[in-house]
């Protein structure tokens, strides 16, 4: 049975990510305009916006239109493939065919698409992104990582369950995931790529870098997998450091974490909407002093704190 | 029936008598490629029949003698015990693809004989399996590592027109002979203290008789073993290509062989280091020495050595623009990798308890998968790498672009070679890294340390795959530069022929099958350990029993780490077709246009984006680290490049 659970979990954490990303970018659109002083579309728009994408030409201008094609079908299947093994509520539907390790390296596969996204499409403006990108994930990346090991190192443990609740806590004062919090919540703009890190894109300066010669369905996908990101980091992060109140029984429980979600949300919109652009060596010169203090929490975590 | 040993005995006279055939079918470059060919396979066909028996448990206790020197003191004893049998095994997997390879490939060496190639490849070959089954430490040791580093020599010089590769290749003679030095000055340190303590003359240099004499010898003379040790480390580290020897030699040799030779360099030849490295440090010393081998302090040391190895390593090839040299930067940083996983296993078997010796199996069992990983994705890089200089005739990242459309095979092989290599999920290198990772963050609960290390591994696999996305996206994706256009106006194909693509197919197929199906390397080298008596190997393998759980995966006993890989792609598959279903939905047609450059600016040789433009500002804080080229290293075009000043990114 456990098998049936599994596959039934699956279904529903991709169904309900598919399904409610694009709200809390719509929320997230429209949260900003209000910021702003400005009305804002509305909340429904991102939806439209897909829809009308899904059917839009697609154009395609690199030399190698397969890759293209590849890059956009694998940047939706990898988030639909994290999504099983990121607890939404209950545990990880499929903690049992991969661990911490899998999980960050399938996410670390999440930003590959895009990369061989702007390398397949190629235009200058591509490759300027791409390299951005991946400079980016070169930093950020071990800093995720760093969250998981000190809840598995906490646990003595790898395995989604055992570090995905709370584990980054324990030990005897808990500095050590203290620390992660506030170093994860620094550069949660950039998991999400939104502002002020969302230097890759820079649509008013390299005009969304990769994915500057997509459209089309293609582009629905990318964008969709990255409204869906927004959700899977999220979920992430509200079962890395904020596990309280997971016990309850099974609506309140998880009416409780979409919750601590959207709250997660409001927040990332409320950095982006008030933050200007950085440069990508200012970025990259940033999170390599929050690794810095990642490491130092994990020699932390190592001791026991 | 031979036993396992006399079939690699003959299998090196195979190759050696091969090595004399085709010396004098040489004028025919076609029938001396085949008759290489023939032997190679020849040769690994009784190698594989060796291998095959060790597995199914006809490992012989005893080493058997061939050669029998008593006044001289030794003897030509070869033992394939299962630590051999899984570097035999890779010295096959990569040298019949790079045989079959090089039949077609040397045609492009149009000014050079073959006279200088095949046979010293064959003896090259000979020499490996020699030194992976001897026993003794002293004069056959010494035979074999001169019957591999002469050949070696000649085959990194075979272009010897061109300086630089004369000096590479002299640069590679000198470290090998400084490391032979150092491996054996340090096995007669132990042996002539050994054989002091018990009187026993004969084989005093015999990997028995030193195994038997270390207890007395470490008691006696724990200064002199300790230096003999530190020895061993240095010589096969130097052969290895470990921090800080690793950069003096290798980046030099691996681009100035021939492709399919540096296939067998990086693949097999350095892998021959990580080999007496384990032999010397877990199979020599055994757990009755516990007490006096300061085995915590060797495995820190390799530890520390490791991290940094595997991380200058990948630093320094994010900033190469040259093919074959960015791959050669890779090894040293792999090797790394290797050294990591055995060098926790050595401080996690110091610290002991049942913990210990699981965690220890599984990190030595993830550097000896990543030994097997890295000689097929490597070797198949080093073929792609080849192809691309057989296509384009430069190893310049720079002036290559947009070969995907015209070398479609190659570029599907290089790309699975370069995720392999990058740890992507279902891919071979991954399933090695899992292991190496797993036992550093699981085995920090009982030495601190290896968390960090761990972390730092982490990080190095985002710098890979940084590297490899230049590499892939640079040669294969981007745009066509003007040098492929010119020579596919030319040559009106590019892709290489069947027999180049044979084995490339091969060495990825075998890559893909390792990804998703890890079980199979993990039993393997499980079985291996089993078939190892000596030294540590029995403790080591009972610790073995992280293996095949469910779904062909690899799950750590107490349940602490997973991972099955067909569930993984079972989502990945069902997440594909999800996106595949939605954008078909809409219904919208598809068209080829230009590129968008804000529509005041076409595209151009003079604003494509180039190898040398990525990755700009960490290539800049990380400058210290070094591995930037001198000017002699430097195609004549990329000087030109370079002088376009920075394009940061």
């Amino acid at each position: 049975m456990s098998w049936f659970w599994a596959i039934i979990g699956c279904i529903c954490n991709a169904a309900l990510v598919l399904v409610l990303a694009p709200l809390f970018e719509g929320i997230l659109r429209k949260v900003t305009a209000r910021v702003q002083s400005r009305k804002g579309p509305p909340l429904l728009q991102p939806y439209y916006d897909l829809f009308k994408l899904l059917g839009k030409e697609d154009i395609e201008s690199g030399e190698a239109p397969w890759a293209q094609r590849f890059a956009a079908w694998l940047s939706m299947g990898v988030v639909l493939a994290a999504v099983c093994f990121v607890p939404m509520g209950f545990n990880a539907p499929l903690g049992g065919a991969g661990d911490a390790l899998v999980l960050i390296y399938l996410l670390m596969l999440g930003g590959l698409c895009t990369l061989m996204a702007g390398l397949a499409a190629g235009s200058t403006y591509s490759l300027l992104g791409m390299s951005r990108e991946m400079m980016l994930m070169i930093t950020l990346e071990p800093l995720f990582a760093v969250a998981m090991i000190v809840g598995a190192v906490h646990a003595n443990s790898l395995r989604l369950d055992a570090v995905l609740g709370g584990a980054v806590y324990e030990g005897r004062f808990g500095v050590s995931g203290l620390l992660m919090l506030v170093v994860s919540a620094a550069s949660f703009q950039a998991l999400v790529q939104r502002v002020p890190f969302d230097i890759p894109e820079a649509e008013t300066e390299i005009m969304e870098g990769p994915l500057s010669e997509y459209s089309g369905p293609k582009l629905a996908l990318f964008k969709w997998a990255r409204m869906a990101k927004l959700v899977v980091y999220a979920a992430l992060f509200v079962a890395l450091f904020v596990p309280w109140g997971s016990g309850l029984p099974f609506p309140l429980g998880w009416v409780l974490f979409w919750c601590k979600v959207l709250v997660l949300v409001l927040l990332v919109t409320l950095v982006a909407a008030t933050h200007a652009r950085y440069r990508v060596d200012q970025a990259v010169r940033y999170f390599g002093g929050m690794l810095v203090i990642a490491v130092f929490a994990l020699i932390l975590a190592t001791y026991g704190y | 029936m031979l036993t396992p040993e006399q079939a690699v005995v003959g299998a090196i006279f195979l190759c050696l008598g091969g090595a004399v055939l085709t010396a004098a079918v040489a004028s025919s470059r076609r029938l001396a490629g085949w008759a290489a060919f023939l032997v190679t396979a020849l040769s690994g066909a009784l190698v594989l029949a060796a291998v095959a028996r060790v597995f199914a448990g006809g490992a012989s206790e005893e080493p058997a003698q061939f050669l029998q020197m008593p006044a001289l003191g030794f003897a030509l004893r070869l033992h394939v015990d299962g630590l051999s049998a899984v570097f035999l095994v890779l010295s096959v997997l990569v040298a019949v693809p790079a045989a079959l390879y090089g039949i077609r490939y040397m045609d492009h060496y149009s000014g050079y004989g073959v006279g200088r190639y095949y046979p010293y490849f064959l003896v090259f070959l000979a020499a490996m399996y020699g030194l992976l089954t001897t026993t003794d430490m002293m004069w056959f040791f010494f035979i074999f590592w001169q019957m591999m580093t002469m050949p070696g020599y000649a085959l990194i010089r075979y272009e010897h027109r061109i300086r630089q590769n004369v000096r590479a290749a002299n640069k590679y003679l000198l470290m090998m002979q400084i490391a032979c030095v150092a491996t054996m000055v340090g096995a007669e340190l132990l042996a002539l203290t050994g054989a002091a303590a018990t009187g026993a003359g004969g084989l005093k240099y015999d990997f028995e008789s030193v195994r038997s004499n270390l207890p007395a010898m470490l008691q006696t003379r724990p200064t002199a073993s300790a230096i003999a040790f530190g020895l061993f480390l240095i010589g096969f580290g130097i052969k290895m290509g470990m921090w800080p020897f690793g950069q003096f030699w290798l980046p030099d040799a691996h681009p100035a062989a021939p492709s399919p030779v540096s296939a067998m360099l990086s693949g097999v030849m350095i892998k021959t280091g990580a080999y007496g490295l384990m032999r010397y440090f877990l199979w020599l010393p055994s757990p009755a020495v516990r007490a006096e081998f300061p085995m915590a302090s060797w495995g820190a040391l390799v530890v520390a050595l490791g991290t940094i190895t595997l991380f200058t390593g990948t630093m320094q090839a994010l900033r190469q623009e040259q093919s074959k040299r960015l791959l050669a930067f890779h090894s040293i940083g792999q090797i790394g990798y290797i050294m990591l996983g055995a060098g926790a296993c050595m401080v996690l078997l110091a610290k002991g308890g049942s913990i210990g010796a699981t965690l220890a199996a599984v990190g030595l069992c993830g550097a000896l998968f990543h030994v097997l990983n890295h000689g097929l994705f490597k070797a198949l890089l080093f073929l792609n790498a080849g192809s691309l200089l057989w296509a384009t005739g430069t190893q310049d990242l720079n002036r290559m672009g947009g070969l995907v459309r015209l070398m479609p095979l190659t570029a599907a092989t290089a790309c699975i070679a370069s995720f392999s290599i990058a740890g992507v999920p279902l891919f071979n290198g991954f399933a090695s890294k899992w292991h190496i990772y797993v036992a550093c963050i699981t085995g920090s609960s009982a030495v601190k340390y290896l968390a960090v290390c761990g972390l730092i591994a982490i990080l190095t696999s985002a710098l890979t795959l940084a590297s490899f996305m230049k590499f892939f996206g640079a040669s294969f994706l981007s745009r066509s530069s003007k040098l492929v256009k010119e020579r596919f106006a030319s040559r009106g194909r590019l892709e290489v022929g069947g027999l180049m693509q044979v084995p490339q197919v091969f060495l990825a197929a075998a890559c893909v099958l390792l990804g998703i199906w890890p079980a199979l390397g993990v039993v393997l080298i499980g079985t291996a350990l089993r078939q190892s008596h000596q030294g540590w190997g029995e403790a080591l393998a009972a610790g073995t029993t992280a293996s095949g759980g469910a779904w062909w995966g690899v799950t750590l006993d107490n349940g602490a780490a997973v991972f099955a890989p067909a569930g993984v792609a079972l989502v990945l598959v069902g997440g594909l077709l999800v996106a595949l279903w939605v954008s078909r939905a809409g219904g919208a047609s598809r068209r080829i246009a230009e590129p968008w450059l804000c529509g005041y600016a076409r595209e151009g040789e003079h604003n494509r984006y180039r190898a040398h433009g990525y990755y700009g500002e960490i290539k800049r804080l990380f400058r210290w680290v070094g591995g930037g080229w001198r000017g002699s290293m430097v195609e004549e075009s990329a000087v030109a490049s370079r002088g376009n000043g920075r394009k940061s990114g």
